[in-house]
């Protein structure tokens, strides 16, 4: 058979990859450039006509101020809990392939909250800020945490964080653990002869052969982070007035809440640029970065 | 070859389930396929859903019409437009009163020439033509529990003897000192502050289209409005007896109607559709509403504010055939003139009637204050043009204020700014 031939290599392709393409196009590409084309009409969303307007949506959102608020703040959120996520990920994933006892219920143990989707865990966490801290605030008299902190600005913001850190923790730490799996014994016996000690092996020998893990978990939580929503809603809902809307709840809000479709599809554009932007920067930085042993 | 045919039926089955989740949510109601006459409702009062499915059911089985009931958590307005871009629209869709005026001109039936529009002052006309067809009354106001206060006065509750602030203020005090320390509670929700307790001060003014003109064009001086200031005064009165007055934006709604309802408060500004919450908890028969106590003797202290809320429209699409719309126009007047229509609207739903011929006397407690109010001719009419982002910027402000966050004076500059830089919305 001529595995070279245009009909075999599509057949190939249909077969294997077919159903998934159709998918795609149809539920990513199709809507993708209809949203395009939304931005450039007036539509409300519910109405029958939509009238063409050229650039006004883009010009509403360059004008919109809360927009640009709420993508800072997003921007800010979103180092903060990247970082955090990231460290705390790599000391779960270092702890638990350095040989403590019990290390795969701990492994188990830290991806759970993972697996609980983002609005319930928000709910969860909304009754442990207002109630449990609050209540053990005023039981040991601690005042940090007699008022909820999701009543206040930057209390609000710092509740997102905790949570983004406790739910992509244990996620990032799985792939951490397979590079620290990947690294393999013989370099490190080798570097321990030559006199390394532990904290030079990682720092020198482990981190290094393991760039690619640090790429993939930094643009898996910066894209997330950036997107996040169910968090977002069902811990804050924007609250206090407004000071938590992070961008996507924003796009959201101007869409279906204020009834400016087209508008809002224009910052989710942006936002969508912003997030692709960093995301594709901060590969081409860290594959640079990768080395071989 | 075999591992083709393998590989292939993998792939086929993987296609199959993946589009078998795309299935359509909350469907219920009687079966079609008798060769009736089938219409859908849309329901938005997520409440009274079991009543509206068990009601279908009877129905299709007394007038030989299939009824299907929907449900959905999304906008309302959100839901009907997925609908009517798919070309599926509901026959019969509930909506709040403001997606009223932008469906109706598009997608409703006229109902000007149906029997039940003499019946009731509240349906909504577009374009001179009735299209709404008002599903109840509810109202806003001060919600009280008279057990806590009786409690503790040791005299009947009367709540005609408290309609300005002063009166409201030093039975307050005598609540306080009767050992109910904090005798008031705040719902700090956006809609609760923005859309809610806010427009009644747009509402009650002599001329709400004037004033909501001025705020737009910049010339309404909010913050020496004698209206503005009334309603504010009562604010910081129900802020400063408030039971979360150390961290009010920390509220939750679930903890201050159970504190309504078991008479741990006793005020909280809010409307008979907070007894759907205040039922879940231990609470005391003895409840009511009362209108927003003001040092003003305008008579708006005397009236709550409220009127028809959500609204049946018929579509109007090529998609929905004349038997359909005959047998949604017959389900309407069903519901007005016929005894087990009335009764699913007040003994099912508990729902006040909107109908001037509709007895009901098996309704809630808040609910029978607002009857009371209405039958009076004591309610103050919604204002429904409001823009859309209204409730949320100028609930934000107000949420600020209530923090304790922005004094009098700038909120009311907030309010200002608001208005001043959004657009009028057309009626």
């Amino acid at each position: 058979m001529d595995t070279n031939s245009m009909s075999y290599k599509s057949k190939q392709f249909l077969m294997f990859a077919g159903v998934a393409t159709a998918v795609f196009t149809a539920v990513v590409i199709v809507p993708f450039i209809y949203g395009l084309y939304l931005t450039f009409t007036s539509w409300d969303g519910v109405s029958k006509q939509k009238p063409f307007v050229g650039f006004a949506n883009y010009m509403s959102t360059f004008a919109d101020g809360a927009y640009w608020q709420a993508l800072g703040r997003t921007m800010i959120y979103s180092l903060i809990a990247v970082i955090l996520v990231n460290v705390v990920a790599f000391m779960l994933a270092f702890l638990v392939t350095s040989g403590v006892k019990g290390q795969n219920f701990f492994r188990a143990g830290f991806f759970i909250p993972n697996l609980i989707g983002g609005i319930v865990l928000g709910y969860i966490w909304k009754f442990v800020f207002n109630r449990a801290f609050v209540a053990l605030g005023n039981a040991l008299s601690i005042g940090a945490l007699s008022t909820s902190w999701l009543a206040t600005t930057n209390g609000a913001m710092l509740c997102l964080i905790i949570v983004s850190v406790w739910q992509y923790a244990g996620y990032m730490m799985l792939i951490y653990v397979a590079g620290f799996m990947s690294v393999s014994a013989d370099v490190l016996e080798a570097a321990r002869i030559d006199g390394c000690t532990n904290m030079q092996s990682i720092i020198h020998i482990s981190v290094p052969l393991m760039v690619s893990s640090f790429v993939q978990c930094l643009f898996l939580t910066i894209t997330r982070c950036f997107m996040v929503y169910d968090v977002n809603l069902s811990l804050t809902n924007g609250e206090p007035f407004n000071s938590s809307v992070l961008a996507a709840m924003h796009v959201y809000n101007q869409a279906f809440t204020y009834k400016n479709y087209g508008t809002g599809q224009a910052e989710a554009l942006i936002l969508f640029i912003v997030c692709a932007v960093v995301g594709v920067l901060q590969v081409y930085i860290g594959k640079k970065a990768e080395v071989s042993a | 070859m075999r591992k083709k045919i393998l590989a292939m039926a993998l792939a086929a089955s993987m296609a199959v389930s993946l589009t078998a989740c795309g299935g359509d949510g909350g469907s219920t109601g009687a079966g079609g396929g008798s060769g009736n006459v089938a219409i859908t409702i849309f329901n938005s009062k997520s409440e009274i859903q079991d009543q509206f499915e068990e009601m279908a059911e009877e129905y299709s089985k007394a007038k030989g019409v299939d009824v299907e009931v929907y449900y959905s958590n999304d906008t309302v307005s959100a839901h009907l437009a997925t609908r009517y871009s798919a070309n599926d629209p509901y026959t019969i869709a509930m909506v709040d009163a403001k997606d009223v005026y932008s469906l109706a001109g598009e997608h409703a039936v006229d109902l000007s020439d149906q029997d039940w529009v003499k019946n009731t002052q509240y349906a909504i006309s577009v374009d001179g033509k009735v299209v709404g067809f008002p599903v109840c009354v509810e109202a806003r106001g001060v919600m009280y529990n008279a057990d806590a206060i009786e409690g503790i006065t040791g005299e009947t509750f009367n709540p005609e003897d408290y309609k300005t602030l002063d009166a409201f203020q030093g039975l307050l005090d005598k609540l306080v000192a009767g050992g109910m320390e904090a005798p008031t509670g705040i719902m700090k929700e956006d809609w609760s502050l923005g859309a809610h307790y806010l427009c009644e001060v747009y509402e009650e003014q002599p001329d709400v289209d004037a004033f909501i003109t001025a705020l737009h064009g910049g010339t309404a001086d909010l913050a020496n409005n004698t209206k503005w200031n009334s309603m504010m005064d009562t604010f910081d009165t129900l802020k400063q007896y408030n039971y979360a007055a150390g961290s009010p934006v920390a509220a939750e709604r679930e903890i201050s109607e159970q504190k309504l309802a078991e008479g741990e408060i006793a005020f909280m500004f809010g409307g008979n559709w907070d007894w759907s919450m205040i039922n879940a908890y231990d609470y005391s028969e003895n409840m009511g509403m009362m209108p927003v106590p003001q040092n003003m003797d305008d008579g708006t202290n005397e009236k709550l504010v409220g009127g028809g809320s959500k609204y049946f429209f018929i579509d109007n699409s090529s998609n929905t055939s004349d038997e359909q719309r005959q047998a949604a126009k017959d389900f309407l007047n069903w519901l007005v003139f016929e005894d087990d229509g009335n009764a699913f609207l007040t003994e099912k739903c508990a729902l006040v009637p909107a109908y001037s011929n509709i007895n009901a006397d098996a309704l809630d407690p808040l609910s029978i204050s607002v009857k009371k109010y209405a039958d009076e001719g004591k309610l103050i009419a919604n204002y429904d043009f409001f823009p859309d982002d209204h409730y949320s910027i100028c609930g934000a402000a107000f949420q600020k204020y209530l923090a304790g966050q922005s004094d009098r004076a700038g909120f009311a500059a907030e309010i200002e700014k608001y208005w001043s830089s959004t657009t009028p919305v057309e009626h």
